[in-house]
């Protein structure tokens, strides 16, 4: 019995230190919170903070995920707000990378830092996403980190002649049911983004979604437009998430659905999805957005993180890592990124879609009230 | 049994006193912890449920919970319903095996087979579900290449039925422990009496063993309806959309929209789902403990 | 009374089908149940080991430890949230043994005042479902600065584990020879004596099984960690969950078998511990 105590304390005292060591921390550590996919802590953990690191003898890169979609920057939020509203004056989070949505709400509250004059590479951006975020105002609070797009992908084997606009694909779903698949409103924003790419096409309010102003009485419209979503449902495959419809998709179980460009790329590179599959933009088009970097107002180390950014938003980083080895669209002008890649890199990205089709069918996410009606009208209407 | 209390042999007023204040003193702290963890949270969730945006009381939560969630609502009863259900024949079956089984060898076999699962946390029970159940998982290869079914007609079981088959797999060894913990206490007189007078296996089993372990048996499918309601990781990994678990909605509201009030009204629903089969429970468990004290 | 054969004796003769029959019959049970076992375990190894493996093929295309690498680099979130998950559970098993142990034998061997109600309250979180709990705890947490801290995921899972160790240990003081400790006090040993010379050694096998349930309950806890620990804390449970999410089931089901490695060998140990008589009064 005494023997069986000492082994089972010795057990216990091995599992405390093998957990104690692993909870071990470092020097100076640089908090860099993520919302999103896998592929973006995989980004900062594996490619921007090695060279980092590099760069700042002493310090160390620690780069959390807080999951896909906008609860994911719903939750960055939820951190920043209960660390302001204790009072606390340096914050665990040093960067952030957050969605347009959240963006907005924190600037309002004061819960971001301005930084993008600071840095030089705050220069290199001209596009309006940097200063507007779905009809907020972020000028100097954000810097696009890179810029994607929900395009369909489709295998070639089993869609011949792929649909393209939504009006062919509602017409495609019912010859072909159950080959097409997406997400719904929950576990990433491609199904979003399909749900709000059909509204705009269905509603005929495309313009006043994107460009505002906010009017509550488009409400029905958005509605009726979403009973036409409810009834295209019935010849659909319904899909876990992002990953989930490119799992499917992969797997041969659906033959086409709504992606994210990147991730698209990623796992094609990664041996997870075959290379035969092809995509397409339809018309009158799907929404893209970018993530922003930003810096929380009482960021423990902002003179760090200003350098953070400096160094994941420089040219060479942006051509190396964001388009090349991430397959994302860059955050800053393309002009100052173009230099940097070689002409067969620069081409891949622009494969199936290419950047005319881009600046045609490639729109913003509506303005955030809009969002939420549409967000919610679909668990109203398309959902009970 | 004889309660022994703390002062044997004098058992006058004074050190009966202190023998209570001592247990009570003994078993304070774990019934502080439950109070302040269980049951404050619980009152919380049954406040934060009816308080409107001024303060007062409302129903408005509960009428958006139903008005977005039926379905699911109806289909989180169903599932945790047709899962215990399985659950129960399935527990019967291999622990009645296991007491009555005429093969040693496979009584064996089973015993050692049954229990894998069972210290298989829910969410690794969800992630072997989701790439065996697919449709081009390894279940339907399986049926397809021992000429089971057509390749045509493969089906994707993430949907409500792959829910349930996580929970079977991982629910059913548990509560087959309990009862064939219970059978085997069950004295073996009774059960050689009923072959003596010539009855067949299966009858021993549903006359004789189930009537003596009806008690266990009922408190492991409880138990099971119970955590069941409660678990977020499987159908979270196997099917979130609509038509979906209670449990997925809650967590959408609530990491989506912080809109904690829908996601109590839908706690509290689910807990009136519970609520039956805990009443059972409960009562029949303190009759149980008082009984055996 | 005449002694009788064995049940298996009997069953023989009163069994119907024949012989060979019946062997394949109980054979083909037994093949369904292992693969029903043995299937969803089999395909977890397929993606550990997989590199490349895309529709329509039925097995991997190629085969390699690259993302056994991955998982384990030192950059790698796997080990940390491996040990971040072990420290996590062995702060609950003591924490919960702490507040069990006298808990459990107040219960099995003294009198209580108003014992109907303390039953009561320590089979409530059997018989409630956990999620409102959680929930409403981590808002709390949130208020009071303690969500996405190790303490707080501690506490949750504590409070989860405490139910379960409280009535494992009351079964295994309550298994104790109850004429052994009279014994004892006869002799004239106080009651704490009795207790530490006596009763507790008796009950450790029990007390050992309750860490070891409390322990893998912590390991394996998914629910109370997503909403209490997201997104500092991150428990192997919670990486593995992401990593499905995110369509990358080589990493999940390394993290799977990482997370199964205890569990498994906890399963070949505590079958010793686990005698039916203290697993029959576990719920009762």
């Amino acid at each position: 019995m005494k023997r069986g105590l000492t082994v089972f304390a010795v057990a216990l005292a091995f599992a405390g230190a093998l957990g104690f060591a692993g909870a071990a921390s470092a020097q100076t550590t640089l908090n860099v919170v993520t919302a999103g996919d896998q592929n973006m802590v995989d980004y900062v953990n594996n490619y921007l903070a090695p060279k980092f690191e590099a760069m700042n003898p002493g310090v160390k890169v620690r780069a959390v995920g807080t999951g896909p979609g906008d609860a994911g920057s719903q939750k960055i939020y939820e951190k920043l707000a209960a660390q302001e509203k204790a009072g606390s004056n340096a914050w665990d989070v040093d960067v952030a990378v957050i969605h347009q949505l959240a963006s907005a709400t924190m600037v309002k509250e004061k819960l971001l830092m301005p930084y993008r004059h600071d840095v030089s590479v705050g220069k290199l951006v001209s596009r309006d996403d940097a200063k507007n975020a779905l009809g907020a105002n972020v000028d100097g609070y954000v810097l696009p980190m890179f810029h994607s797009q929900i395009v369909f992908a489709y295998n070639p084997d089993l869609v011949k002649n792929p649909p393209r606009s939504f009006a062919e694909l509602a017409e495609w779903v019912k010859k072909n049911p159950k080959q097409f698949g997406y997400n719904g409103v929950k576990g990433g924003m491609s199904g979003v983004g399909f749900v709000t790419g059909w509204v705009s096409a269905y509603s005929g309010l495309a313009d006043k979604l994107e460009n505002g102003p906010y009017d509550p009485s488009t409400v029905p419209a958005i509605d009726k437009a979403l009973t036409g979503l409810k009834d295209f449902n019935q010849y659909v495959t319904m899909t876990p998430g992002n990953a989930g419809t490119l799992d499917m998709l992969n797997r041969g179980e659906i033959a086409m659905g709504p992606v994210w460009v990147d991730m698209f790329y990623t796992w094609q590179a990664d041996g997870r999805m075959s290379p035969k599959i092809k995509l397409v933009l339809p018309s009158p088009g799907l929404p893209g957005q970018p993530m922003y970097y930003v810096i929380p107002a009482k960021a423990a180390h902002a003179a760090l993180a200003k350098k953070f950014i400096e160094l994941a938003e420089s040219p060479e980083v942006q051509a190396d890592g964001i388009i090349k080895q991430f397959n994302w669209y860059p955050g800053i002008d393309p002009q100052y990124v173009q230099p940097k890649l070689d002409q067969a890199a620069w081409n891949k990205l622009f494969t199936d879609v290419s950047p005319q089709d881009l600046a045609k069918y490639g729109r913003p996410f509506p303005l955030s009230p809009y969002f939420k009606d549409i967000v919610e009208g679909y668990e109203r209407v398309v959902i009970k | 049994m004889t309660t022994t209390s703390l002062a044997v042999g004098s058992p006058s007023a004074r050190s009966l006193l202190r023998g209570r204040g001592a247990a009570l003193l003994l078993i304070a702290p774990a019934l502080g912890v439950v109070g302040l963890f269980f049951v404050a949270p619980l009152a919380m969730s049954a406040v934060v449920a009816f308080r409107g945006k001024e303060g007062g009381f409302t129903l408005e939560h509960f009428a958006k919970a139903f008005d977005f969630y039926t379905t699911d609502l109806v289909f989180t009863l169903a599932i945790v319903l047709v899962a215990t259900l399985l659950i129960g024949l399935v527990a019967i079956a291999i622990a009645g095996y296991l007491t009555l089984g005429g093969h040693p060898r496979t009584v064996a076999l089973l015993r050692w087979l049954y229990r894998w699962p069972l210290f298989i946390p829910f969410v690794v029970a969800g992630q072997l579900m989701r790439t065996f159940l697919a449709k081009n998982g390894m279940l339907n290869h399986v049926l397809i290449g021992s000429g089971l079914i057509e390749p045509i007609s493969a089906q994707s079981l993430l949907d409500w039925r792959g829910i349930v088959v996580a929970f079977v797999w991982k629910q059913a060894p548990f509560v087959t422990l309990l009862l064939a913990g219970a059978m085997a206490a069950v004295e073996s007189q009774h059960i050689e009496a009923a072959r003596n007078l010539g009855a067949k296996r299966l009858r021993v089993l549903v006359d004789i063993v189930l009537p003596q372990v009806r008690g266990t048996l009922l408190v492991g499918l409880v138990l099971s309806f119970v955590t069941m309601l409660s678990v977020l990781s499987v159908p979270l990994m196997i099917n979130p959309n609509s038509p979906t678990m209670v449990t997925v909605d809650v967590a959408y509201r609530i990491s989506t929209f912080a809109d904690y009030a829908v996601a109590n009204a839908l706690c509290l629903l689910s807990l009136a789902l519970a609520a039956i089969g805990a009443v059972f429970y409960l009562r029949h468990a303190v009759a149980r403990a008082e009984g055996a004290s | 009374m005449a002694t009788l054969d064995a049940p298996a004796a009997i069953g023989l003769r009163t069994w119907s089908l024949p012989s060979p029959l019946a062997t394949l019959f109980r054979a083909l049970v037994l093949a369904l149940l292992a693969f029903a076992i043995f299937g969803p375990l089999l395909n977890l190894l397929l993606w550990a080991f997989a590199e490349r493996w895309y529709f329509p093929s039925k097995l991997p295309l190629e085969y390699g430890l690259t993302y056994w690498h991955r998982v384990f680099q030192p950059r790698g979130n796997a080990l940390a949230s491996l040990g971040t998950s072990v420290w996590i559970a062995v702060l609950t098993v003591i924490v919960s043994l702490a507040v069990a142990v006298p808990a459990g034998y107040a219960l099995a061997r003294l009198r209580l005042p108003f014992r109907g109600a303390i039953l009561l309250a320590f089979l409530l979180p059997q018989a409630v479902p956990n999620l409102p709990v959680y929930v409403n705890i981590a808002q709390v947490f949130y208020q009071i600065g303690l969500n996405g801290t190790i303490l707080g995921v501690v506490l949750v899972h504590a409070s989860h584990g405490l139910v379960l160790a409280v009535w494992i240990a009351s079964a295994a003081f309550a298994s104790v020879d109850v004429s052994l400790e009279e014994a004892s006090r006869n002799l004239g040993a106080s009651a704490w004596t009795c207790f530490r010379t006596v009763t507790l050694p008796l009950a450790v096998p029990g007390l050992i099984a309750s860490a070891i349930f409390v322990f893998l309950e912590s390991l394996d806890e998914f629910t109370g960690t997503y909403f209490v620990g997201v997104p500092d804390v991150t428990t192997l449970p919670l990486l593995m969950f992401n990593a499905t999410m995110g369509g990358n089931y080589q990493i999940s089901s390394i993290t799977a078998l990482l997370l199964l490695v205890p569990s498994i060998g906890f399963m070949l140990v505590v079958e010793r511990f686990l005698k039916s008589d203290v697993l029959a009064m576990v719920g009762r």
